[in-house]
């Protein structure tokens, strides 16, 4: 019989019927063995998977108020560069809103009221206070919408009002207490100095521009006649979501063309860089304290699949004088520290997902995980424990089947 | 077929350990024809194993030429010599090697594990050769309830399913009672009258006796041969 013909061979199947006997021989072991992949995985995946939830929960409280808000203001800015500061044209609201990705657009500005007070009747009451002095912000239509208020009663004044320069004010809800007005379904009036305002509505709330629940608001156009206000200062706009940028980009071409730098843009930060942001400080931390797991649970495979080597010196002898040819015997262990890496890294993704689940049930936040992680993670597992074998598998195979059937006696 | 199944010519074998030198084997001649029953025998510490590793081509000789079924095996690579093995030479130990945590069929079927034995007819040849050394009736026991003369009854099965040409045995009846010892001397005899070719190694004279031929070791040297 030709030499040639009777190489010992070792079906891919056989060599893993042999590999998970190997592991079953002794369960418990192995299952302990697995525990240190199992940790290390879980607390990468439980890592990866809230830094993800935290990232996304902070983005969801953002994208409702900061995330769609860019403020366009002509100030110099706190030290006041040299640029001279331009006026924001009148029709800056209407000249944002035309860009797309704007929902709402509004300008305003602070009017100087030279000492005037303010008052809601005009007869003098010897009794109490009823003249106060009161800022007054003249605004423009669209701003009732791009600082999200909301009225309590009454109504916000419209461009008709604005180009009749009628006398109209909304109050802050602020200004509406000090000067007890509840209602308006009576048309009460307020004295501005001399001048008297109707009341349109009461400015109950705003989610931007927190300032106007504290004035008194009056169109623009009414500003303008009456107290020679010279432009809007402020353009507050409300961006669809993830425009923010965009539109922070586009805003000072569209109310200043000649000199967009000569405008301050106040713009969130992207949805994408905060979270990017929050979980770059989660990971670092809890990514190494996973990674020092890993290597640990990597190193306790290591010891276990060695000491399994040398309790059975035995079984590699007989399997050599079988025929089992030095890769056979080092395929077999590798496959069985492989083996325990995959079942750890299964049972931690399984772990880590669960602890990023319980997690955000208890803070009632919205769990959020890319997928790939848990599938990643059994892959990780299992590569540990490759990397983790590696050197008992050479020990093994490098055992001379005459001593190994010495030193190791079996059933 | 020639009937020279083993022929060593002046083989040794030289154990180094630093300074020291230890010939184990010297100038060792011997052949072996297809069928026969040889036993070696001699004292510990005389070169037996040495000479049973080297014949199993567990070890390598260090000087003279080996042929294995015509083969010369000295310049042999290790994958050649671990399928040669594989396929061609049994083995029985005196500790049995029978994984504790396997049945007996399992553990016989191991041995076909490395050669070219399809998985399908594994277990047919394992228990046709647990049926050849009368143990069918143990094929699911693990070795841990059975007594020693059956686990090495399991390890013959298991070193004759490969239907070698050769089944060579190191102290096969060390570990066993003189009953034990008896029933794998008849099955000995029973694989002999089969054609089966035998190397006993023994330092027990009851156990050579049975042998056709003996070869006695001394000092490592090989002494041939008293006809019986």
């Amino acid at each position: 019989m030709a030499v040639v013909r009777l190489r010992a061979r070792f079906r891919a199947r056989d060599l893993f019927a042999e590999a998970l006997a190997g592991l079953f021989t002794r369960p418990g072991r192995s299952l302990l063995t697995a525990m240190g992949a199992v940790l290390g995985i879980a607390s990468l995946v439980a890592t990866l998977g809230i830094a993800e939830t935290a990232g996304a929960q902070i983005v969801t409280a953002f994208d409702e108020l900061a995330a769609t808000s860019v403020v366009v203001t002509n100030d110099r800015g706190f030290f006041g560069t040299s640029q001279t500061q331009v006026a924001l044209p009148w029709d800056s609201e209407e000249r944002v809103s035309r860009l797309n990705g704007v929902v709402a657009a509004g300008t305003m500005a602070d009017v100087q009221l030279g000492g005037r007070l303010t008052s809601a009747v005009p007869v003098n009451d010897p009794l109490g206070l009823t003249e106060f002095q009161m800022p007054m912000i003249a605004a423009s239509p669209g701003l009732y919408a791009a600082a999200r208020g909301e009225l309590s009663t009454g109504r916000w004044f419209d461009q008709g009002h604005s180009e009749r320069a009628d006398r109209v004010v909304v109050l802050g809800t602020g200004v509406a207490q000090r000067l007890n007005v509840t209602r308006v379904d009576q048309q009460p009036v307020v004295f501005v100095g001399d001048a008297s305002f109707a009341v349109l509505g009461i400015l109950e709330d705003v989610q931007r521009q927190p300032e106007l629940l504290n004035a008194l608001i009056i169109p623009e156009g009414t500003a303008r006649e009456m107290y020679d206000l010279e432009s809007p200062t402020t353009v507050q706009i409300d961006t669809e979501i993830g425009a923010a940028s965009l539109i922070s980009a586009q805003a000072p071409v569209a109310v200043s063309p000649d000199d967009p730098d000569a405008v301050q843009v106040q713009a969130p930060l992207e949805p994408d860089e905060v979270r990017a942001d929050v979980e770059e400080d989660v990971n670092a931390l809890f990514l190494m304290l996973g990674g020092v797991s890993l290597l640990v649970g990597a190193i306790g495979i290591a010891n276990v699949t060695l000491v399994s080597v040398l309790e059975r010196i035995g079984e590699i002898g007989l399997r050599r004088a079988l025929g089992a040819g030095r890769r056979h015997i080092a395929y077999q262990f590798l496959l069985e520290s492989t083996g325990v890496g995959l079942f750890g890294g299964v049972i931690g993704a399984g772990t880590g997902v669960l602890v990023v689940v319980t997690v955000s049930a208890l803070r009632t936040w919205t769990p959020v995980m890319d997928p790939r992680i848990a599938l990643a993670a059994p892959v990780l597992g299992a590569l540990v424990g490759l990397l983790a074998g590696l050197y008992p598998a050479l020990r093994a195979s490098r055992m001379a089947p005459v001593d190994s059937l010495r030193a190791g006696a079996t059933g | 077929m020639t009937a020279e199944l083993i022929r060593l010519v002046r083989v040794g074998r030289t154990f180094r350990s630093g300074d020291i030198e230890v010939r184990a084997l010297r100038d060792a001649d011997l052949e072996v024809t297809r069928g026969e029953y040889l036993s070696i025998v001699g004292p510990s510490g005389s070169g037996k194993s040495t000479l049973l590793n080297i014949i199993a081509l567990l070890d390598r000789h260090t000087s003279g030429t080996y042929r294995f079924e015509g083969t010369d095996v000295t310049e042999l690579s290790e994958g050649a010599r671990t399928g040669l093995r594989a396929h061609r030479i049994g083995f029985v130990f005196q500790s049995f090697h029978l994984l504790a945590h396997r049945t007996v069929t399992e553990n016989v079927v191991m041995s076909m594990l490395y050669n070219s034995v399809p998985p399908r007819e594994r277990r047919t040849r394992a228990r046709a050769a647990l049926d050849r050394v009368g143990l069918d009736h143990r094929a699911g026991f693990r070795p841990g309830r059975l007594s020693g003369g059956e686990r090495q009854r399991v390890a013959i099965a298991r070193a004759i399913a490969t239907r070698p040409a050769i089944l060579i045995c190191d102290e096969p009846t060390g570990n066993l009672d003189s009953a034990s010892t008896e029933s794998v001397l008849e099955l000995f005899d029973d694989l002999r009258s089969d054609g089966l070719t035998l190397l006993v190694v023994t330092h027990d004279n009851a156990v050579s006796a049975r042998a056709e031929r003996i070869v006695r070791m001394h000092d490592g040297r090989l002494s041939e041969p008293i006809a019986v």
